[in-house]
């Protein structure tokens, strides 16, 4: 084997044996220490970390990847699945991220959950997660992938419901897990479909031999796992609800890691995409819907965690968009870029939400600037980064995002919807800063404002370093697959900043309202749409369940007996026969001696007629 | 205990008051035969007794031969939907002991469907929903007719299009070719 593919495979596994490790120890019945969150599973987190650097290093400087197989599990004629993992450009960068962006989560989490009697369980329940993730994202075949996506599915749900005794945390992992199961059988469709016309599940050999078929089906069911998965419209109720499970998870699962799981099997799958013009146009057209929709829904939420959930939930869109636009390492640097400062942002509701004493409402916050300003600046920087300031992290994804959008051929609609979204991205970080951070506070007195914490501080001074550098960092280190378009007029190259800076003063002026009493007559139906999030949960999770759960019962206790007893069996029996009987004796008059001379007359007749 | 219970069954049969299979199930042990269709006021005061609800509140299901017997019809409202205030005996089921079940009970739980009142009324929330989506399909079909994209021309090559390099002769004069002016 080449150095450098052992040296890959080699620190793979020493991550696996290291964040593992911590789990196995849990199963024996030794009682843990009292800081094993802290001493083992983070400071698992941590060195996985510093592990993953290595390849990261090796990849940055010599530019090679790697595949590997190792163990075989199954062989038929015409299918051969093995364990096999792809050390490519996308899974060396992405996996030191992830695992920087988990360790400063669990760090943030020693904190948080630190009055939860079964803290332990969470952390085992978060590197499990982590595990998952890892699986899924250095998967060289389908059916690795899908251990991986199924893995953070379950964990996913285990940690919405993290508080079970709440009866909305059960729905909301509820809803998870069934949107998520709508998307996987997109997958599972695609993974039959490539089975049994291309008889490989191999990522290399799925690219070779689908040359020249129609693969518009499999990329169809891809396109609706992502969908599930990355929450974009049609089956995204399941992201806003998930920030019923506690915000360490909010952070890892729903902003940064699993979410983007839908967006990087789309990643992974762009060489089939390429040359299928459905694919992409559908790809941009729902992403483009997305992420003005959750754009929309943001304005006007009042609970912090929903405002983060939905921005998240846009920018995911616009992920689509850029795959849509066969960009897929666009979408990736905003994957990685992305993962920062929504961290980020999480983890700094997590720490206000804690400080005012589990208060999630923006109305009833406030003033924090004055209060908690590392919380503060860290919110500002996140939010500037959000919007895609000029050289902050997100810019340097965002911004080349937008510009690729502009002048590329496109549609229309999709470009216009895009621009909003950015507007309106801009919108809500502002309102997010203005009713947290700025004005007076109207929270109550003697609140446990507390920031003094290092597993606090230390957590959101990584990821603000990852805020402001990530993206200049990445951008200078990698090599770009496709050339950009590096002339445009000046209005389009500022087209972005223009719209962003729009949205700021929009904001800015509809902030300064709220100090002012005068008497407006709000235009209510649009704000009820957006408040309501578009009445898709409104009309989706009452009708459907309803039709479907009425028409369960109706069968497994009517339907049945009453069909083959009563339609089809006895009764039909005696239904049909009784009015050919009744039919049958009406037209039996009893008329013995008309009958009788009736019939002699034929007699008589027949004679006559046969004598002559 | 099974002596026991063998005892009851014959005790039971030999009174003589309930006839054929019945006697032999459990429910009937104790009397009560299966349930039928109410139809006098005695029979509807027993059911509302032996459900725990008024004679006034009481309403048996339709008799359209689904086999209800007389099971009350309770009014379409979530769990979801009931006071979260109130010191219920089960406050996560919101409900008290020994309260009447709606027959859909299990679809009636705090995990699914929810009857509550919504802030806009049903019809309204469905045009608005449908009618955004149909606006977004129709404008992505009209951005897909008129798509948006940066204008582009042919190429225009210095030295008169090339004309030496690609095999000219000197001699002869070349033939102006201008696609664009700057």
């Amino acid at each position: 084997m080449h150095p450098t593919t052992l040296m890959y495979t080699s620190s793979l596994l020493l991550m696996f044996a290291v964040l593992l490790y911590p789990l196995l120890v849990t199963f024996t019945s030794l009682p843990l220490n009292n800081d094993w969150a802290s001493s083992h599973a983070k400071t698992a987190v941590k060195s996985a970390f510093l592990i993953s650097l290595a390849p990261l290093s090796l990849f940055l400087s010599t530019g090679m990847e790697a595949v590997t197989s190792s163990w075989t599990w199954m062989v038929t004629t015409t299918l051969d699945i093995t364990l096999s993992f792809k050390f490519d450009h996308y899974s060396i960068i992405f996996i030191p991220i992830a695992l920087y962006v988990t360790w400063s989560i669990l760090e943030f989490a020693t904190w948080y959950m630190h009055s939860d009697p079964l803290m332990n369980r969470f952390f085992k329940y978060l590197l499990t997660f982590l595990v998952a993730m890892l699986i899924l994202v250095s998967a060289n075949n389908l059916f690795q992938l899908f251990i991986g996506w199924e893995g953070v599915g379950i964990m996913s749900f285990l940690l919405i419901g993290w508080w079970h005794g709440r009866a909305d945390a059960n729905t909301a992992a509820l809803q998870a897990v069934l949107y998520n199961r709508v998307g996987d059988i997109g997958l599972i469709l695609g993974m039959a479909w490539l089975a049994t016309n291309v008889n490989s599940w191999d990522i290399q050999q799925m690219f070779i031999l689908s040359k020249d078929l129609d693969m518009t089906l499999p990329l169809l069911g891809l396109i609706l796992a992502a969908t599930g998965k990355s929450a974009q419209f049609g089956l995204h109720p399941w992201l806003p609800a998930a920030m019923e499970g506690p915000t360490p998870v909010s952070a890892l699962l729903h902003s940064s890691t699993m979410v983007v799981a839908g967006i990087f099997l789309l990643i992974r799958m762009s060489p089939l995409m390429e040359n299928n013009q459905t694919a992409l146009t559908l790809c941009l057209c729902l992403g483009a819907l997305t992420t003005m929709f959750t754009a929309t829904c943001a304005l006007t939420q009042n609970d912090i965690k929903k405002i983060v959930a939905f921005s998240t939930s846009s920018q995911l869109g616009l992920m689509m968009v850029t795959i849509g636009l066969n960009q897929p390492q666009l979408a990736f640097l905003h994957i990685c870029t992305h993962a920062f400062f929504k961290a980020m942002l999480f983890l700094c509701s997590g720490s206000v939400i804690h400080s005012l004493n589990d208060e999630q409402d923006i109305r009833k916050m406030g003033g924090l600037h004055h209060l908690a300003p590392f919380t503060s600046s860290c919110l500002t920087v996140g939010s500037l980064a959000l919007t895609g300031t000029p050289f902050l992290a997100g810019f340097f994804s965002k911004d080349a995002i937008i510009e690729a959008l502009n002048t590329s051929h496109v549609n229309a609609w999709a470009l216009t919807l895009t621009l909003i979204a950015t507007s309106f991205t801009a919108i809500y970080s502002l309102r997010v800063i203005f009713f947290v951070t700025m004005d007076t506070p109207r929270f109550l007195p003697l609140s446990p404002i507390n920031e003094n914490n290092p597993a606090v501080i230390n957590p959101l001074k990584r990821l603000a370093w990852g805020s402001i550098f990530g993206g200049l960092l990445v951008m200078l280190n990698i090599n770009l697959f496709k050339t950009p378009v590096l002339t445009m007029p000046a209005e389009l190259k500022l087209a972005a900043l223009a719209v962003s800076i729009l949205g700021l003063l929009t904001a800015l002026e509809l902030a300064t309202l709220t100090s002012k009493q005068f008497k407006v007559t709000p235009l209510r139906t649009p704000h009820h749409f957006s408040t309501s999030l578009g009445f898709v949960p409104a009309i989706i999770h009452r009708q459907i369940p309803q039709l479907s759960l009425l028409l369960g019962q109706k069968i497994a206790s009517q339907m049945v007996d009453q069909t083959w007893l009563e339609k089809t069996g006895p009764k039909a029996i005696a239904n049909a026969t009784t009015p050919l009987a009744s039919a049958t004796s009406n037209m039996q008059q009893g008329l013995i001696k008309t009958y009788l001379t009736l019939f002699l007359m034929t007699l008589v007749l027949v004679t006559l007629i046969s004598a002559t | 205990m099974a002596g026991v219970g063998f005892q009851r069954w014959v005790r039971t049969l030999s009174k003589g008051k309930i006839s054929g299979i019945s006697g032999l199930l459990p429910a009937c042990r104790s009397g009560e035969i299966l349930t039928y269709f109410p139809i006098n006021i005695g029979e509807i005061a027993a059911a509302a007794k032996k459900y725990n609800i008024r004679v006034e509140d009481y309403k048996p299901i339709a008799d359209n031969g689904e086999g209800y017997g007389d099971y009350p019809q309770l009014p379409d409202r979530s769990q979801q939907d009931r006071d979260p205030a109130y010191q219920w005996d089960h406050p996560d089921l919101r409900r008290n002991w020994n309260e009447p079940m709606h027959w859909d009970f299990d679809m009636f739980i705090r995990n699914r469907v929810d009857t509550s009142p919504t802030v806009v009324p049903w019809s309204t929330m469905c045009k608005q929903l449908f009618g955004f989506v149909g606006f977004m399909l129709f404008m992505f079909y009209l951005g897909d007719k008129f798509p948006a994209y940066q204008p582009v021309g042919p190429k225009q090559f210095p030295y008169n299009n090339l004309h030496l390099e690609r095999g000219g002769s000197p001699d002869v004069e070349p033939e102006e070719v201008k696609n664009y002016e700057i």
